[in-house]
């Protein structure tokens, strides 16, 4: 008993990387942002007044409380398209991680608000993002990677290394997709097609579910029983197996392999992205840090030579800084050093009344605004400043 | 997806529309397999949304559809009296020796309309 609480605790409470988390909020806020584009010629059509379905007929089909943000707002299409771009812009802030915990909970209503208002047009991939959407309110989604965090290490509460959290909810959006593949199994163990190995069969001749053209022998009988329990196999897997860790990676390889084989040949639009998402969960965070780091050392060259950053460490203002600098210099173009450590331009640190950053340059120490126009340019999430600071440099060369 | 098992049938939607000149016009649901790879990206829903109006589980919603086809019809300058939802289909059946064939595509009217007034300006 104490070894399944222990288990049970370590699962859901052990302190653990929000780096997982971080990406997974990226990518549902993406997710959610692209879905909701690809709805946008429809919103009028499917959620407004005078819709396809009325909000009167919604209620009579699908009775009792719901979660449903149409039935305060005035019947009006004017108020239904102001829901849509609050939403997306709600959705855009949690991608980036400004406000995290309050746009987590005002997606989640206006996700879920959609759709219980037409629950007609909905794929497995939607409910999927609505149930996780839940979970995200509770989870720490702006540890990492976010504009909140920057906000944290520049007012000064948390250091340039990303502090250990509970994530409890990131362990119930790893049960649902477990339980999302395991319940699925379950279903097509009832249907015949599935157990004779025909199901495929039907799904890829059916004209209005078709994408890209698929090669003949694919499509033999042969091939297609196997296929029909292959994909029985695989649903299995990522439903229990993917939680034993010396399988995991290549039982997510295999549903990788699975939902982009589906994506190319069937035309369900988003279902196999909302899926692949949560992997990011089950990846260790070490494994992302790596993955980071590997994709660094490839893409570091292209963006030129490192920089070097003299600055005083005994300002706290500087010190701030110089974190907020470490987060956002995700490429590590930046090489950072407490004043005492580069010689002779200590003294020049001390002298600049120790809120200066100096840069050393292939032309000399450099400072001022040129120092921010070096930056922004060495710092790709800072390229948006890039013109901003050099007209600044700019402006300040001729006064 | 597909279970517990996928459908046999390929099918659409469309609906014939009677206006009070005695004239007639069909009005077309989008058709996946003739729209191009990114509109249909974009309208899928709309063939889950057939899916669902071509159940009879579903009557409930068949009216709203109607009225939408009406007050959206081809023609605006005239007015439509009746509207008629139709289903084609064509089953995929079989063989006994292991391939499989498209029968032939039919149709059947599953539901009419008539058109009143109010519905082609509601409040």
């Amino acid at each position: 008993m104490n070894a399944i609480l222990a288990v049970w605790n370590r699962f859901f409470f052990a302190e653990q990387s929000p780096l997982p988390l971080a990406w997974f909020r990226i990518a549902y806020g993406l997710l959610v942002m692209i879905t909701l584009l690809l709805l946008k010629p429809d919103w009028i059509p499917w959620y407004g007044t005078h819709a396809w379905m009325s909000l009167g007929t919604m209620r009579e089909l699908e009775p009792g409380l719901r979660l449903n943000l149409f039935t305060i707002l005035p019947q009006d299409d004017r108020c239904v398209i102001a829901l849509f771009w609050i939403f997306l812009a709600s959705a855009f802030l949690l991608t980036i991680g400004f406000l995290s915990r309050l746009n987590s909970i005002v997606v989640y209503f206006c996700l879920a608000s959609i759709q219980q208002r037409n629950l007609y047009i909905l794929h497995g991939g939607d409910t999927f993002l609505r149930v996780a959407g839940f979970f995200l309110i509770f989870a720490p989604a702006g540890a990492a990677l976010s504009v909140d965090r920057l906000i944290r290490v520049w007012r000064g509460r948390e250091q340039s290394e990303v502090p250990l959290r509970r994530l409890w909810a990131q362990g119930m959006i790893q049960i649902e997709l477990s339980l999302v593949y395991l319940a699925t199994f379950c279903w097509k163990l009832k249907g015949a097609p599935w157990i004779e190995g025909s199901a495929l069969f039907y799904v890829f001749h059916l004209f209005e579910l078709q994408r890209f053209p698929l090669p003949d022998w694919l499509l033999q009988p042969g091939i297609l029983k196997l296929g029909t329990w292959s994909a029985m196999v695989l649903e299995f897997s990522l439903g229990t197996l993917i939680w034993v860790k010396r399988m995991r990676y290549k039982i997510l390889a295999a549903g990788l392999l699975f939902h982009l084989s589906l994506e190319y040949s069937l035309n369900i639009p988003m279902f196999q992205w909302d899926m692949l998402s949560a992997y990011l969960l089950f990846v260790d965070p070490a494994d992302l840090q790596r993955s980071w780091n590997w994709i660094c050392v490839r893409v570091g060259p292209w963006l030129g030579k490192p920089v070097s950053v003299s600055y005083d460490s005994r300002s706290a203002r500087t010190r701030r800084l110089v974190n907020l600098l470490v987060v956002l210099d995700i490429f590590h173009r930046l090489a950072f050093k407490p004043s005492g450590e580069t010689g002779n331009r200590t003294s020049t640190a001390s002298e600049t009344n120790n809120r200066e950053l100096i840069l050393a340059t292939s032309i000399g120490p450099c400072l001022g605004t040129d120092v921010r126009l070096i930056l922004a340019k060495s710092i790709p999430l800072l390229w948006p400043l890039v013109p901003f600071c050099y007209f600044r440099t700019v402006a300040q060369s001729r006064k | 997806m597909f279970s517990p098992s996928p459908k046999r049938t390929n099918g659409y939607l469309e609906a014939m529309l009677v206006y009070t000149d005695g004239t007639t016009d069909y009005w077309q649901f989008p058709r996946m397999d003739r729209l191009s790879f990114t509109e249909r990206y974009s309208k899928e829903r709309y063939r889950k949304f057939e899916e669902t109006l071509a159940d009879s589980k579903f009557a409930d919603l068949w009216p709203d559809a109607a009225r939408y086809i009406a007050r959206h019809a081809p023609d605006p300058s005239k007015r439509p009296e009746m509207i008629m939802l139709i289903l084609n289909w064509s089953d995929l059946v079989r063989n006994a020796d292991g391939s499989f064939t498209d029968l032939p595509w039919q149709s059947r009217v599953f539901y009419r309309y008539r058109v009143e007034p109010e519905d082609l300006n509601p409040q």
